[in-house]
């Protein structure tokens, strides 16, 4: 089989063709909104395809009907804290509290991630949006899991940002620059929801649910068991192939194991016991420092913890740079429940100069630069993205 | 004086060019090239950003088709320029796209095929190579993905994926041969004779 038939066996429920009268309703994405049609025309009445659907392109007024995350406006001053924290001691907490945690039969996750994009030209006329999309999982003992996504409207950051955005017209559908060219947003309610989809053992840093639970209970044994743990661990590598974190040296190693404890805590079935070594081994990892109290993407309060990172992309995907400025990394956990709450990035240094990148397809050398940066507009400890868990949880509860 | 009404025949009957130089005159006209080209392409969108996105999608590409029609020359495909119009709007859900595939690599399930009601079963064990095939997606430029999966899923051929993509014929190739090699090292190795 080569790449081309596996390609053409990927995805063949969606390749299926649908009659236009069924499409021409549907792809008139305003139906039952008031337009306000830029151009007149007659309305064609035996054709299929509706004026709405012609001009598709024009804005339309809708309301956002959540309000903007609370909280995030003002910037999150860094190294604040409220005292001689000592670097572990909220995740020390937390590691007791979450020992005593109670287990379930399934681990029921609900997670939103988000990413703050700059719209406009100018660092003094522009406003920001938040793309999220909403995961829900549910994990058995014997890593089965029930998945269901949901793509949420993107929404203005700030109650600030929503006047700006109402200034501009309240557009549903904007265009920004990224590093690849141009990114759009929609800011209409989307079709989501419909229960959890059921898959196949589902496995977490490339363990089962079984060798999850059989992974050390003391901090250092974790470390050393996840060091062993081979995959793409690099945020910028052009060898494909997998390595132990081990192979790292640095700053890498660090932002690998750090990323692996934050899967143990956040998504993976893991026991309590595993998770309280993890918090323990946060706690001793170089550079990792508490910055006292916050409130989380969703309002609740937190202990921040936290870590500078070059670059905030997932790792083992990109081969070539795609950000200009450095962030830190944030856990925010609630220790008296032994839980993680959100991570989130927050710029350090705001995107500046540029990049060397590989050379394009005519040969002539490229830069990555800032006008292409989603955070362009950023000031130092502004938040770029986050994740955060609305639920993290073991329960009986049947998955839906 | 005596004004000659001309009566143009029905729309079905013309080809694409002749629809399109006809809606100038009566916008309805271009109804018709909906009826002949949204269903595949739709199709082909649903299957890069999933249906619900799909939707929107198709109905901005021909909310611009439409808009641009007046120089839309005839000289090239009509399909070709309308896919390259897809394409266009395509690309700019990148990221989006690329978080899905994201997602299907590492969680084995789809999100682009979410509420698609056929066989949430069979599908993961029919595809047990797509979460693989779907990292390697992730990491691919936006053009090269582009020209891949109009080779896989739109099933173009070399030249009109050049035509769509407005790219030399020669670009194209070397595209999707990156493409390939990289989809390929995503693949379990087997015997290869070729």
């Amino acid at each position: 089989m080569d790449e081309i038939d596996a390609l053409r066996r990927m995805r063949t429920a969606l390749a299926h063709e649908e009659s236009p009268d069924r499409l021409a309703p549907r792809t008139d994405w305003r139906s039952g909104v008031a337009p306000r049609p830029r151009r007149s025309f007659k309305v064609p009445v035996l054709s299929v395809i509706s004026t709405a659907a012609l001009v598709a392109g024009a804005v339309v007024v809708i309301s956002v009907t959540s309000s903007p995350a609370p909280d995030e406006g003002r910037p999150v001053r860094m190294g604040e804290s409220k005292g001689p924290l000592e670097p572990g001691n909220a995740l020390l907490v937390a590691a007791t509290n979450v020992e005593k945690g109670a287990t379930g039969k399934y681990w029921h996750t609900t997670r939103i991630t988000g990413e703050i994009y700059a719209i406009g030209k100018s660092a003094a006329d522009h406003y920001k949006l938040e793309s999220r999309m909403q995961y829900d999982e549910w994990t058995d003992s014997r890593g089965k899991q029930c998945v269901a996504f949901g793509d949420l409207p993107a929404r203005p950051w700030t109650a600030l940002d929503k006047q700006k955005w109402e200034k501009a017209g309240a557009p549903t559908t904007v265009e920004f620059p990224i590093p690849e060219g141009t990114g759009g947003l929609f800011l209409k309610p989307t079709r989501t929801g419909g229960p959890c989809r059921e898959v196949g053992e589902r496995r977490f840093l490339g363990m089962t649910v079984k060798q999850l639970a059989g992974l050390p209970t003391q901090p250092e044994q974790l470390e050393k068991a996840l060091l062993n743990i081979k995959g793409n661990w690099e945020a910028v590598s052009s060898k494909p192939g997998e390595r132990p974190i081990r192979a790292l040296k640095g700053d890498k190693r660090v932002r690998a194991l750090s990323d692996a404890a934050g899967t143990l805590l956040g998504v993976a079935p893991a026991p309590p016991e595993v998770r309280a070594a993890a918090f323990r081994m946060l706690a001793t990892l170089p550079g990792v420092k508490a910055e006292g109290e916050t409130t989380d993407p969703l309002g609740r309060p937190g202990t921040v913890i936290s870590l500078p990172v070059e670059t905030t992309v997932p790792l083992g995907i990109y081969t070539a740079p795609k950000q200009l400025g450095t962030y830190r990394r944030q856990w925010i956990i609630d220790p008296d429940n032994g839980t993680l709450l959100a991570v989130r990035d927050l710029v350090a240094t705001p995107p500046h100069g540029s990049r060397e990148l590989p050379p394009g397809d005519d040969g002539k050398p490229r830069r990555l630069t800032v006008d292409t940066q989603p955070d362009r507009f950023h000031k130092r400890g502004e938040v770029s993205d986050y994740e955060v868990y609305a639920k993290a949880e073991w329960s009986d509860a049947v998955p839906r | 004086m005596v004004t000659a009404r001309v009566v143009s025949p029905p729309a079905e009957k013309l080809d694409d060019s002749g629809i399109v130089a006809a809606s100038l005159e009566d916008p309805e006209a271009f109804g018709e090239l909906f009826r002949r080209h949204a269903p595949r392409l739709h199709a082909y969108i649903k299957r890069r950003l999933g249906p619900s996105l799909a939707d929107d999608v198709v109905a901005e590409t021909f909310a611009t088709a439409f808009r641009q029609r007046g120089r839309f020359d005839g000289r090239a495909e009509f399909a070709a320029w309308l896919w390259g119009i897809a394409s266009n709007v395509i690309a700019r859900h990148h990221r989006q796209e690329t978080r899905m595939y994201r997602a299907f690599a590492r969680t084995g399930v789809d999100p682009a095929e979410d509420g698609v009601a056929e066989l949430a079963g069979d599908r993961v064990d029919a595809q047990a190579c797509g979460p693989r095939l779907a990292k390697a997606l992730a990491s691919l430029s936006a053009q090269d993905r582009s020209a891949v999966l109009l080779l896989a899923w739109g099933e173009l051929s070399y030249a009109e994926i050049a035509a769509t993509l407005d790219l030399p014929l020669g670009t194209v190739k070397a595209k999707i041969h990156r493409a390939r090699t990289k989809l390929r090292k995503a693949l379990p190795e087997e015997k290869n004779d070729g």
